[in-house]
Order: structure tokens, then sequence, then C-alpha cells
């Protein structure tokens, strides 16, 4: 009765020890992260948020002196160039987001099919990727010998712009230049809708052909269910891109703020409003996608 | 009688098919063809504006073929950008870092991927947390972080946080690892285990050498945002000896603009005009040699994206 007994917690005893070495095991393997983690995003996230509400008093240690939500007001009230500068942002961002899941998975579809060629497409369609999303992307962008941009290479024809008048060519070109600016960053989604592309098993398809599904059906019924997790990534991937992204006049603004007009605890409270922006979109796509989300059966 | 009517008309409508098909082929390939062309447009707007003389680039009737191509263009912005001790900044900070990115991010995922542990969820939220937030966000205590430690206009604040996990993208790179390891089978891993191999030496010797496909691209990945990006070296390098290429790239735009307002202005380089064609070529340049290796490893990454795995969230 007593060994019974001692067996049990000596087996528990065991369990639990085995439980604590993978836990540490694991740990072990996170060591460098945690460390990382703590030094190089939690403790400078912390200091931005208490410089956003408060003020310096001494640089030396940063020695701050607490002021509420001066500096919120300050940005939100005082401060002419803020409001608009979010506002365009937060239009493109809405804008170009959706734009861009479009048509990169329209090219995704395109390139993952047998065909001649495939490798060159495959290549020029990653071209803007490594041509920049920095200063050459930007520069490119936005200058030209005459100030013409790069992107008004592709012109409404002048037949077509005499034909609708003046306004509706300007909406028009207006359409094609974003348009064109959002392919041109659109590459690394390409490349990971054509993995999730790759990852549908090909019977479903044949099993759908033998039943008489067309391309169109097989599109909306097998394709697209299949790829949402791969579009919720690719949706935060882009939000955060633009976000961040160089050509972003939010960014510009925020870093001439910290490093032109030396207005740290301000560029803090705007970085913090941009980013609750993004994250509530962010949150906003995840909770929607959620319901149709694609179940692969959780092996683990 | 009938059966060779239903005979020609069932060639008739097979003929009438392939053609369909030829038809659909042909639109498909065009609609291909101006996709890509407007994804190299900037890419070859530089190369032709590149290889421009200063007569055509004014002349509204050269748009496409340059009347003669000129190689000076590149000599010039070749030296005019000190090219060849820039690169080695480049190369060393993008080679260190891609290397800090590939070891220490794949640990982490693995570590998300197959342990149990306490804290896990919360600890991989943080992890979601980093992908999400902008740099923008904490560049200013990072800074004063940095200056206080000296790392000022030094390598170290663009190659450090790399070896920890973090730096440009590293909770996309963590991420990227965690789905590629939840897809392998436990069977390895529990023989070599059962056999009596420690946990870092499963890891290493069984578990990563699996791993190239994830491996590679996260090293491309690494490698060429490191290479194209300029805010960060921006903020933390002022001195000229420690700058990277794309960040000597604002200062010949610069140079640019000027000469706009005055036309002419005389660059302290042996008495040439600075004008838009060298500065085509020196950007270029600049991406010269990330895209000789894009170009080298294109098939195996591509080959790598397929098999890392991302489908299985």
């Amino acid at each position: 009765m007593q060994g019974r007994d001692a067996s049990g917690t000596r087996k528990r005893k065991k369990k639990m020890g085995i439980d604590r070495k993978r836990s540490l095991e694991a740990y072990l393997f996170l060591i460098p992260w945690l460390i990382g983690i703590c030094v190089f995003f939690a403790f400078p996230i912390f200091t931005s948020i208490r410089l956003s509400f408060s003020k310096i008093t001494s640089f030396k240690g940063l020695l701050t002196e607490w002021v509420g939500l001066k500096n919120y007001e300050y940005i939100f009230f005082y401060d002419i160039n803020f409001i608009p500068t979010f506002l365009q942002v937060v239009y493109d961002t809405l804008l170009n987001t959706p734009l861009c899941m479009v048509f990169s998975l329209v090219i995704a579809i395109l390139i993952n099919r047998k065909m001649v060629g495939r490798g060159f497409f495959r290549t020029a369609f990653f071209i803007p990727v490594l041509l920049g999303s920095g200063y050459i992307m930007k520069q490119l962008l936005g200058m030209g010998v005459d100030g013409t941009t790069i992107t008004t290479g592709i012109m409404v024809p002048k037949l077509i712009s005499d034909l609708l008048g003046v306004s509706i060519t300007t909406v028009v070109q207006g359409f094609l230049d974003r348009i064109t600016v959002v392919l041109w960053k659109s590459g690394v989604q390409i490349v990971l809708f054509l993995a999730g592309l790759q990852g549908i098993s090909g019977p479903l398809y044949e099993a759908a052909r033998v039943d008489g599904a067309t391309e169109w059906e097989m599109f909306w019924k097998i394709t697209l269910p299949m790829i949402t997790p791969i579009i919720l990534m690719n949706i935060v991937y882009t939000i955060v891109a633009f976000f961040t992204d160089g050509t972003n006049p939010m960014v510009d603004y925020i870093y001439k703020m910290n490093f032109t007009n030396q207005m740290y605890e301000n560029a803090a409270a705007m970085s913090w409003i941009y980013f609750l922006f993004a994250l509530v979109l962010c949150l906003i796509c995840i909770l929607l996608m959620r319901r149709h989300m694609y179940d692969s059966g959780s092996k683990n | 009688m009938s059966a060779v009517r239903k005979m020609s008309g069932g060639r008739k409508s097979r003929a009438a098919r392939l053609g369909k098909t030829f038809l659909l082929r042909l639109g498909f390939y065009f609609l291909l063809c101006a996709l890509s062309f407007i994804f190299l447009y900037p890419f070859i707007t530089m190369i032709v504006k590149s290889l421009m003389t200063d007569d055509d680039l004014y002349n509204i009737t050269v748009k496409w073929l340059p009347s003669q191509a000129t190689w000076s263009n590149y000599d010039i912005a070749f030296r005019r950008m000190r090219f060849r001790a820039y690169v080695w900044n480049n190369v060393i900070v993008c080679g260190a870092a891609t290397l800090g990115h590939t070891l220490s991010c794949s640990l982490t995922g693995y570590a998300f991927a197959r342990y149990r542990f306490r804290l896990k969820n919360v600890l991989f939220m943080l992890v979601i947390l980093m992908m999400i937030v902008p740099v923008q966000v904490i560049i200013f205590p990072l800074y004063k972080q940095y200056s206080d430690w000296g790392w000022l206009n030094s390598f170290l604040p663009l190659i450090a946080p790399t070896f920890f996990g973090m730096g440009l993208n590293g909770g996309f790179f963590i991420f990227l690892f965690r789905q590629f390891f939840m897809g392998l089978p436990y069977e390895m891993e529990e023989a070599a285990r059962v056999d009596g191999c420690g946990p870092l030496r499963t890891y290493a010797r069984i578990m990563l050498p699996m791993a190239q496909a994830p491996l590679l691209v996260c090293g491309v990945l690494s490698l060429v945002w490191h290479w194209n990006d300029y805010f960060e070296p921006g903020v933390y390098i002022t001195a000229p000896a420690y700058r990277m290429l794309p960040s000597v790239l604002p200062n010949l735009y610069a140079l640019l603009n000027q000469e706009n307002h005055t036309m002419i202005q005389v660059n302290e380089l042996e008495g040439i005009v600075f004008n838009e064609a060298m500065l085509m070529a020196a950007t270029f340049l600049c991406i010269l040699p990330i895209l000789v290796a894009y170009l080298f490893l294109q098939r195996r990454f591509m080959e790598g994206v397929e098999r890392s795995g991302l489908t299985g969230m």
C-alpha cells in the first residue's frame, strides 16, 4: 500500500520533472530572443509611452516630468500638419491595401500556371522588391528632370483624354498612378500568395473538375477559402509595410519632428496615435477574417 | 452518312475549341506581358536613362533608345559615390545581419513550434506585436539607448539586434520559421532523443539541415531588406566612413536638385555637370550587387518559398 503510494508520487514527480525539463529547454532556445525583446523592444516601447505623457527635463539619463495628455492635446489641436497628414495616410492605406490584395492574388494565380517563361515572369514580378522599399523607389516615384514622376510613364492616351475631358482624365490618371505604385509594392505579397497556392493539393481541383466545376467556380469554392490564412497574413503585412514605408508622409513627419524639430515628446505621442490606428486596422481584419478562416484540421 | 456528318461536326467543334483556347492563351500571355512591363518599367527606365548623354536627356524625342549609349556615366557615378569604399560597408552589415537573422530567428521559431511552456501564448503575442509595431514608433528611445552605449556611428545598432531575433522584420522571420517547423513530422526528433541526443544537438544536427527552404527565404529577404534600408542607417550613422550605399544616394539627389535651380553647377569632380543620367547610373550601381545575387538565387528562392509551409497557419 505504502509502496504503491510512493511509486505513484514518484511517477508524478518524474512526470512533472519532464515537463519542467522541456519547459527549461524551450527557454534555453528562447534566451537570445528574450534578451533581444527586452533590450531592443520592450524597454524602448516603455520609454516611448512614458515620453508621450511627459516632458523631458534633462537629457542626461532622460529625466522626465509627467504632464498627462498635454502632448496629445498639442498634436491634435495645435499642430496644423498632423491631422491632414494622418488622414492622408488613413485614406491611402484603406484604398491601397484592398487593391494590393486583389492585384497580387490575380498575378499569383496567373503565374502559378504551367507556362512558357515562368521563371522570367516570376523574376519580373519580384524586381520591385529588389529595387527597394527604400530610398531608390522613393526617388524613382517622385522625381524626374522636368518634374515629371516616373509613374506618369503610363499615361492615359491623348485620344481618350480628349474624348473624356480634363476632370475625368485626372481621376483616371490618378487611379492609374495609384495602381502602378501599388503594383510595385506588392512583390512580397505575390510571393506569399504563390506559396499559398502551391500548398493547395491538386486532387481537390481534379475532383472538382470531374464534377463539372468551371475555373471560375473553382476559384471561389476552392482557391479562395483555402488561402484565407495567407490572405490574413498578407493583409497584416501590407498594412504594416505601407505604414513603415519610406514614401509615407507620416513617417517623414515623425522623423522630422524627432530629429529636425527635436520635439521628442510630441513625436512619441504622434507615433502612438499612428501605431494605434495600424493596430486597430489589423485587429478588425483579424476579427472579420476569423469567421471565414479555413482550418486545416490542426494537426498540432 | 450521318456518322460522317457527326464526325465532321465533332472535328469542327474541336477546331473551334482549339481556336478558343488559343485565343485565351494569347490573351493570357498578353496580360502577363503587360503586367510584367509595368513591374519592369522603373527598372528599364533606370537603365535606359543611365546610358543617355546630356543631349539625350533634354531631347524629348528620345524616350527609350539613347542616340548613343555612353558608359562614362557609370564611371563618374562610381567615383562620385565612392562606390568601392561604401559597398564594403553594405556587404559587412548585410552579411552579418543576415547571418544573425537566420541563426536567431530559426532558434526562436523552433522553440515556438515544438515546445509547450508557460507564457507561450503571451510570448507569441509579443512576436505578432513585433511584426506590427513600426520601428518609427520606437526610433527615438532606441537612438538614445545606442547613444548612451556609444554605439552611434558604428555598425553595431544595425547588426547586434539581428542576433537577438530583433532588427528589421525580425518578427516576420520568426513567424516564418515557426510555420515551417510546425509542419515537420516529430519522428526524426524523437528518434534522436531516444538515442540520447541533447536538445541543442537535435536542433543543430537534425532540424536545421531540414530547414533549408525557410533558411534560404529568410536569408534572401533579410539581405534584400537590409541592403535597401536607409531609415535606420540614416538615423544612427552620420560619420562618412560608416555610410551605407543607399544613404549616399540622398546626397546625390540633393546635388541634382540644386542644379535644377541654377541649371549649371560644376561638380567638384573634374568639372562635369552632374546630371540625371549619372544619378540613374549611381542608383543602378547601388542595387547591382543585390540584383546579381538574386539572379543566382532566384530559382532556389522561389522553391524555398513554396516549400516553407506558410499555408498551414
